[in-house]
C-alpha cells in the first residue's frame, strides 16, 4: 500500500517530529500490531499481523496533522490509538508498514467548567484521571466503562463507548458536547460547545464512533453531572428466568423510570460473580441515583415493579455493592488474566449486540443454544444485559473455551470467529444490531453491509469523502480489500 | 495410587473494601459479602494432582483421586467442578463451625478420613491459607498419621522407571528445586507453584461427570477430630489488630535522570548508607 519503503517512512517521521517520538523497537512494534482481540496469540509470543513501520507519539494536534498529511501523500496506513484497551481488532495493523499514531501523551485535562457543566480534555487524558478530578469537586462524567482504569478519552469517543451507568447518563454519544479532530488531509476541525443546535445534521456523529477510520480525535468536551453517591438506591434480586428479567427491565423503562444501573445476568455468566449468594440463579441489579428525592422515588418505584414477580428474591444490597466496586479492569487484573490464560489455555471473549424488547430474548436463547451445541471445548456460555433503553436492551454474550489441539494462531479461527458469527448472524437475522458498544473493529466487517442495509450508502460515502486515499485504519468498520 | 487432595474455600479478600475491615465483639471480620474462591495454594495442589493424573493415565498406572474439604454447602460448587475434572470422589465434611484458627481439628479430620475411610497413599494440600494462615495443617496431619511430609512442593510425577507406587516430587528448597523419588505414604504441602491455576472443565464434561452427588460426611462422625477440638487449647484468639501497611511515597522532581539520582542520594540514601 505505501508508496515509499519502510526505511523512508521512518526517516521522514523523524524529520517531521523529534526522534524520541518515533519508536521502532521490535517488541514495541510487535505489541502495537494487535489489541486484546489477539491476546491469546500474543500471550504465547505469536504475532501474525504485519508489524508497523513505527509507533509515533504525537504531542499536539499539529503533530497529528503533519503525520496524517504525510501518510496521505504516501498512501501509508495510520492506526490511531490512545489507551490501547480495544477488544475488537480495531488497533491491529492490517497492512504492511503502517504507522501507529499514539495520542496517549496528549493527556491534559484542559478545563473543568462547573458553571456550564463541561470538561474538556486532550485525547490521551485517562478517563480515570478525569473522573477522579471531577469527584474531588463533587462532579462526575457519568461514564464508567469496565475499562475506566485503562481507557482514554479519544479512544472512548472513537469506539462509541458506554459505561455502567448508561441507562441514566447515556452512552458517550450522549455525553460529548464538542470535539476537535484532524482529518487525513491534515485539516484540523473543531466543533464548538453548545447545548444544542439545529443548523444542519449533527456532524459530531461523523467523528463519534469512527474508530479511527475517518479522522483522529485530538480533543473532547463532555458534559459533567453532580455526583451524589450517598443517595444511591441499590437493589439486587435473584430470579429463575431471563425472560422474566427482560420483562422487568422493559417495565421499568417503558414506565419512564431511569435507573443508572439496570443489569440482568443469566445463571452461567452470573456464576462468575454471584456464586456466593445466587447459585444456579439469574441476578437482576437496579440502581437509582441523583438528587435524593428523585433517587428514592425511582428506587421505590422499581422495587414495586419487581415485587410483582414472585420468582424474584431480594438480596442484601451490600453483596451487590462489593461486587460492583470490584468490576473494573485495571493493569493488575489484565496481568493476572494473561498468566491464567497461559497456564490453563482457557480464554474468555465477548460479543455485544442490541435489539428491541420483542427480539432480545429469542436472540439470547438461540445464540446460547447454538454455541453450546456447535462450538467445541466451551467451558462457559452466558451473558448479561447491561444497558437498557425505551425500545430495547443489549445482550453481552460472554464465552470461555479451552484451546485444544490447535496452535495459538488458530485459536481465533477455530473458536472466536465461529462464535461471533453465530451471534452476529442470528442478531442481524432478527433485526438487531451486531455491535452495541465495542465497535466494529476488524472482525465484524464481513457483516457491516448487512448491519446497515440500504443505509450503507451513507456510511460508505463518509469514508470516500473524508478518507479518499484510504489511509485511516485499514480494515476497520469498512472491510479490507 | 490413592491420592487425597484437600482444599479450603476462602473469601476473596482482595475484594474487601478497606472500610469493611472491622472486628466485631467475637473477633470476627465480616467477609460474607465477598465472593469466595479456592485457597490459591490448595488450587495449586488440586492442579498438580491432575497433572500427575494425566501422566499416570498415559502410563496406565492405577490411580484414584479423591478431593476433600471441610465446610458448608457453598463448597459443593467446587467439588462438582472437581468431579467434572475427573476426580473420582468428592467429599465434604459438613461443618459450620469456624475452625480457621484450629488447625488441629482440620488435621485430625483429614488424617482420620485418609487412614480409615480413604486408605490414601498420598495426601496433598496447600501449605497454608490466607485466612488463619497458620501453615500447620499439613504438618500436623503428617504427625497424626506418622507419615513423612515434604513441604514446598511444586510438582509431582510418576517415577521415571514407571515403578508402581513410587513418586517423583519436586520441591523448593533454599538452594533451588529439589527432586526426590519417594515411596508413599506421605503428605505433600504445596507452596508457591508458578502456573498452576486449576484447569477449567468443558460444559460437556460438567454434564458427563459433574453431576455426581457430593459425598457428605458429618463432622460428628470424626471422633478423633472432635477429641482434638476438645483438647486443643494451645492457641486462643484474644484480639485482632490491623497491621498498618501504609507507606509514604514521594515523587522526586528533576530535569534529568542524573539530577533525580543526585537528589535521591543526597536527600535519602547517603545518611542511611552511612549507618550500614
Amino acid at each position: 500500500m505505501a508508496s515509499i519503503s519502510r526505511e523512508q517512512i521512518v526517516e521522514n517521521l523523524v524529520k517531521l517530529l523529534d526522534e524520541e517520538k518515533v519508536v521502532t523497537d521490535e517488541q514495541v512494534l510487535k505489541d502495537s500490531s494487535v489489541d486484546r482481540f489477539r491476546r491469546y496469540e500474543e500471550i504465547h509470543g505469536f504475532y501474525t499481523q504485519p508489524l508497523p513501520a513505527a509507533v509515533v507519539y504525537a504531542g499536539s494536534k499539529e503533530d497529528v496533522a503533519s503525520i496524517l498529511k504525510f501518510a496521505s501523500e504516501h498512501s501509508i496506513n495510520v492506526v490511531p490509538r490512545t489507551g490501547d484497551s480495544a477488544t475488537e481488532g480495531g488497533l491491529e495493523t492490517a497492512v504492511e508498514h503502517s504507522i501507529v499514531l499514539d495520542g496517549s501523551g496528549m493527556n491534559e485535562i484542559i478545563s473543568i467548567d462547573p458553571y456550564n457543566m463541561l470538561a474538556t480534555c486532550q485525547c490521551g487524558a485517562p478517563l480515570q484521571d478525569l473522573e477522579d478530578r471531577l469527584r474531588e469537586q463533587g462532579y462526575t462524567t457519568g461514564h464508567s466503562p469496565q475499562s475506566k482504569p485503562l481507557a482514554q478519552l479519544g479512544g472512548l469517543v472513537a469506539t462509541r463507548s458506554i459505561g455502567q451507568f448508561s441507562t441514566l447518563y447515556g452512552g458517550i454519544e450522549d455525553m460529548v458536547v464538542g470535539l476537535e479532530a484532524v482529518f487525513p488531509n491534515g485539516e484540523i476541525t473543531k466543533i464548538k460547545n453548545v447545548p444544542r443546535r439545529a443548523a444542519g445534521p449533527d456532524i459530531r456523529h461523523v467523528i463519534i464512533g469512527n474508530e479511527g477510520a475517518l479522522c483522529y480525535i485530538t480533543e473532547v468536551t463532555v458534559k459533567i453531572y453532580k455526583y451524589s453517591p450517598e443517595n444511591n438506591y441499590l437493589l439486587g434480586y435473584t430470579l429463575d428466568n431471563m425472560k422474566t428479567g427482560f420483562e422487568i427491565l422493559r417495565e421499568v423503562m417503558v414506565n419512564g423510570y431511569r435507573p443508572s444501573v439496570a443489569r440482568l445476568y443469566d445463571e452461567e455468566d452470573g456464576s462468575q460473580h454471584f456464586s456466593h449468594f445466587a447459585e444456579d440463579k439469574c441476578v437482576l441489579i437496579l440502581m437509582a441515583e441523583g438528587p435524593k428525592p428523585l433517587a428514592e422515588a425511582t428506587g421505590k418505584a422499581m422495587e414495586a415493579i419487581v415485587e410483582k414477580y414472585a420468582e424474584c428474591e431480594k438480596v442484601d444490597h451490600r453483596l451487590i455493592q462489593v461486587w460492583f466496586d470490584n468490576l473494573n479492569w485495571d493493569v493488575s487484573k489484565v496481568a493476572e488474566e494473561r498468566e491464567e490464560i497461559f497456564a490453563t489455555k482457557n480464554i474468555s471473549n465477548t460479543t455485544e449486540i442490541a435489539a428491541t424488547w420483542d427480539k432480545i430474548y429469542d436472540i439470547y436463547k438461540v445464540c446460547v443454544e447454538r454455541i453450546r451445541t456447535e462450538i467445541p471445548d466451551i467451558t462457559l456460555i452466558g451473558g448479561h444485559s447491561s444497558h437498557s433503553y425505551l425500545n430495547g436492551t443489549n445482550m453481552y454474550f460472554v464465552y470461555f473455551y479451552n484451546v485444544v489441539d490447535c496452535s495459538p494462531e488458530e485459536e481465533i479461527s477455530k473458536y472466536h470467529l465461529p462464535i461471533k458469527r453465530i451471534i452476529v448472524e442470528e442478531t442481524i437475522k432478527a433485526g438487531g444490531s451486531m455491535c452495541h458498544h465495542h465497535g466494529v473493529g476488524k472482525h465484524r466487517t464481513p457483516w457491516i453491509k448487512d448491519e446497515y442495509g440500504s443505509s450503507y450508502y451513507i456510511l460508505k460515502t463518509l469514508k470516500e469523502a473524508f478518507d479518499p486515499e484510504g489511509i485511516m485504519n485499514k480494515g476497520t468498520i469498512f472491510p479490507g480489500e | 495410587m490413592q491420592i487425597l487432595a484437600c482444599f479450603k474455600v476462602v473469601p476473596d479478600l482482595d475484594q474487601m473494601p478497606a472500610g469493611d475491615w472491622l472486628v466485631d465483639d467475637r473477633f470476627r471480620v465480616e467477609t460474607g459479602y465477598v465472593k469466595n474462591m479456592l485457597n490459591p495454594y490448595d488450587e495449586s495442589a488440586l492442579e498438580i494432582t491432575l497433572r500427575y493424573a494425566d501422566q499416570a493415565r498415559r502410563g496406565n498406572l492405577p490411580l484414584n483421586l479423591t478431593a476433600l474439604t471441610i465446610g458448608s454447602k457453598q463448597a459443593d460448587t467446587y467439588l462438582k467442578t472437581l468431579y467434572a475434572l475427573r476426580y473420582d470422589k468428592a467429599v465434604r465434611v459438613a461443618s459450620d463451625r469456624d475452625i480457621r484458627f484450629l488447625p488441629e481439628i482440620a488435621a485430625a479430620v483429614i488424617s482420620e478420613y485418609a487412614a480409615e475411610k480413604n486408605r490414601a497413599d498420598v495426601l496433598i494440600m496447600g501449605m497454608q491459607s490466607g485466612v488463619g494462615d497458620n501453615a500447620k495443617t499439613p504438618l500436623l496431619t503428617a504427625e497424626y498419621l506418622n507419615w513423612p511430609c515434604i513441604t514446598g512442593v511444586v510438582a509431582i510425577e510418576p517415577a521415571n522407571n514407571g515403578t508402581k507406587n513410587l513418586l517423583k516430587v519436586k520441591s523448593m528448597v533454599d538452594s533451588g528445586i529439589l527432586e526426590q523419588t519417594v515411596r508413599p505414604p506421605l503428605v505433600l504441602a504445596v507452596s508457591n507453584a508458578p502456573g498452576t491455576y486449576l484447569r477449567v472443565p468443558t460444559l460437556k464434561d460438567k454434564v458427563e461427570y459433574g453431576k455426581k452427588p457430593v459425598e457428605v460426611q458429618e463432622m460428628d462422625n470424626f471422633k478423633t477430630g472432635l477429641a482434638a477440638a476438645n483438647t486443643s487449647g494451645g492457641c486462643r484468639l484474644t484480639g485482632l489488630k490491623p497491621i498498618n501497611h501504609r507507606r509514604e511515597g514521594l515523587i522526586i522532581d528533576g530535569e534529568t535522570a542524573a539530577e533525580k539520582a543526585r537528589i535521591l542520594y543526597h536527600s535519602y540514601l547517603r545518611e542511611r548508607l552511612g549507618k550500614l
